[in-house]
């Protein structure tokens, strides 16, 4: 009992303790703000944005101005150029090169040109995002190899720990999931399946830190996501069937629907491109808007405080903190289940694609 | 709508990214992992296959032993009757066996007996006859002259005095 009583104090400590950091962090933060020449008020919006979106250099906490470096990489005018972000982040040029605060390309590097217009390079550059996917990507490697070790060196040992739940989720995804649904085509394809719910599920939690080898808002960023469904798109196309062309192009439907016009033939091709565009959508959406829950959350508090003063700010943010938290510990879940279901799907989607003719109506 | 516009560079890097990725993976973890996992899971469906049929073995021989073992008990009922029967029986044998030559030793013994009895009457008879004579020719030496009468008359008497025993 007594110990009880101590561990909820202990919490009750953390939680007091957190939310004294995040007051002195965002008062500090706000005056660092207005010491820097803002002068206007707090921009809820630009803020939200500001942190779904990309950036050069990778923000650090408690300093609303310091960045770590990322290289830029730009094929301009002029052909390539690469130096680091923190030459231009300050609002500088460097070698022509600036960040736009014109409407057209807010926050994106353009060259400037002799007449003073920008243009957009063709722009390489290893944004926070870049950077984010290539630590996700290293980090799903030393998972998956570190497993691989595990059953080199144990002999089919069941893994312990970290790895044993890393086997119970390559289980419950390979095993339940893409081979029940594949069936005998499962091995060609599972690299790929596994792969992508690797990487999403490590994009996924990635974004939920907010401090440095986190923070980067991958799978809630469209790019991420299209080439996801894209190449789940070519995997699905490019092994089709016979039978699921014929589906396509003259299915089994009265002939007054495909004939004249080729109306069922017209739902079945916007099918094929409809079921990567969902992916993508459904994955960029629950990300980005879990996301975007968290920032409003945490930026009420300071919402409240320009609009009622401190006291306010401080009652709300007693609010905002244990709805943040109860948000990225939903976010956490959805991670998971959002790279469960990308994964589920494209597997179903190629498991369409694999159809053999049925052979009751074959006849 | 800049959030919903796939910026070109993050698009590139996510493929080469998730390209190289792949390969990676593909080449040298996955069908490993696949296969050992498949591996282990046959074992442990086989191992459990396995106990099942040694756990059902074992409950046959279980059931054997027991069979056996209440086999073994009745046998031995039986050879303990069987026992107890021949032995009553031996002890009857030879109590039979014992009574007869009792019998025989008692009937020997009083034959023998009868014999020695008779032996001894006779002898009795003819020493206490021929002490009888001598006490007689001492009595009647002289008055008696005719021996032979004499002594048919001993006889006589003794006769009589046998017939009275």
């Amino acid at each position: 009992m007594l110990i009880l009583i101590m561990k909820s104090k202990i919490i009750i400590a953390i939680v007091a303790l957190v939310i004294v950091a995040l007051m002195g962090w965002g008062y500090y933060s706000t005056a660092q703000h207005r010491a820097h020449g803002h002068t206007s008020e707090l921009n809820p919006k630009e803020t939200i944005f500001e942190h779904l979106g990309d950036a050069y250099g990778w923000e650090v906490p408690f300093n609303h101005n310091a960045r770590i470096p990322l290289p830029i990489i730009v094929w301009g005018q002029d052909g390539l150029h690469c130096f680091m972000s923190n030459r231009i982040t300050g609002g500088e040029t460097y070698e022509g090169f600036k960040i736009s605060t014109s409407e057209k390309y807010h926050g994106k590097v353009v060259q400037v040109m002799e007449d003073g217009s920008e243009v957009r390079p063709w722009d390489f550059s290893i944004t926070k995002n870049v950077a984010g996917l290539f630590i996700a990507a290293l980090l799903v490697i030393w998972m998956v190899f570190s497993l691989k070790r595990w059953y080199a060196r144990n002999n089919l040992k069941a893994p312990r720990g970290a790895k044993g739940f890393l086997e119970l989720v390559v289980d419950f995804v390979y095993g339940d999931t893409i081979r029940p649904i594949l069936g005998k085509h499962a091995p060609k394809y599972a690299p790929y399946l596994l792969t992508a719910f690797f990487f999403i599920l490590t994009m996924n939690l990635l974004g939920l830190i907010v401090i440095f080898p986190g923070g980067a808002n991958l799978t809630g960023n469209i790019a991420v996501t299209l080439v996801l469904a894209l190449l789940t798109f070519l995997i699905t196309t490019f092994s089709g069937t016979r039978e699921y062309w014929k589906e396509i192009l003259w299915p089994e439907v009265p002939m007054a629907l495909k004939c004249p016009v080729p109306m069922m033939q017209l739902i079945e091709v916007l099918g094929m491109f409809t079921k990567p565009l969902a992916l993508m959508v459904r994955l960029f959406a629950n990300m980005m808007s879990g996301h975007m829950v968290v920032l409003v959350l945490v930026l009420l508090i300071f919402i409240f405080t320009s609009l009622f003063g401190v006291g306010v700010g401080i009652g709300t943010s007693i609010f905002s903190v244990a709805f943040t938290l109860f948000m990225l510990l939903l976010d956490v879940l959805v991670s998971f289940i959002q790279a469960y279901v990308f994964t589920i799907l494209s597997t179903i989607f190629i498991s369409m694609a694999l159809v053999e003719p049925h052979h009751s109506e074959a006849k | 709508m800049e959030l919903f516009t796939p910026e070109f560079g993050l698009v590139f890097w996510m493929f080469l990214a998730f390209l190289c990725l792949y390969f990676i993976l593909a080449k040298f973890a996955w069908p490993y992992i696949i296969k050992s996992m498949e591996e282990r899971a046959d074992k442990i469906d086989k191992g459990v296959a396995y106990y099942q049929e040694a756990e059902a073995r074992l409950q046959n021989a279980q059931a054997e032993a027991d069979k056996l073992i209440a086999q073994a008990h009745n046998e031995q009922a039986d050879i303990l009757r069987e026992a107890a029967k021949m032995r009553n029986e031996l002890i009857e044998n030879a109590r039979g066996e014992a009574a007869d030559e009792a019998k025989k030793v008692t009937e020997a013994a009083q034959v023998s007996l009868e014999q020695a009895r008779k032996e001894a009457e006779k002898q009795l008879r003819t020493e206490v006859g021929d002490l009888a004579l001598q006490i007689a020719e001492k009595v009647i030496r002289r008055n008696i002259a005719n021996d032979d009468a004499q002594r048919a008359l001993v006889e006589q008497y003794l006769s009589e005095v046998e017939t009275k025993n």
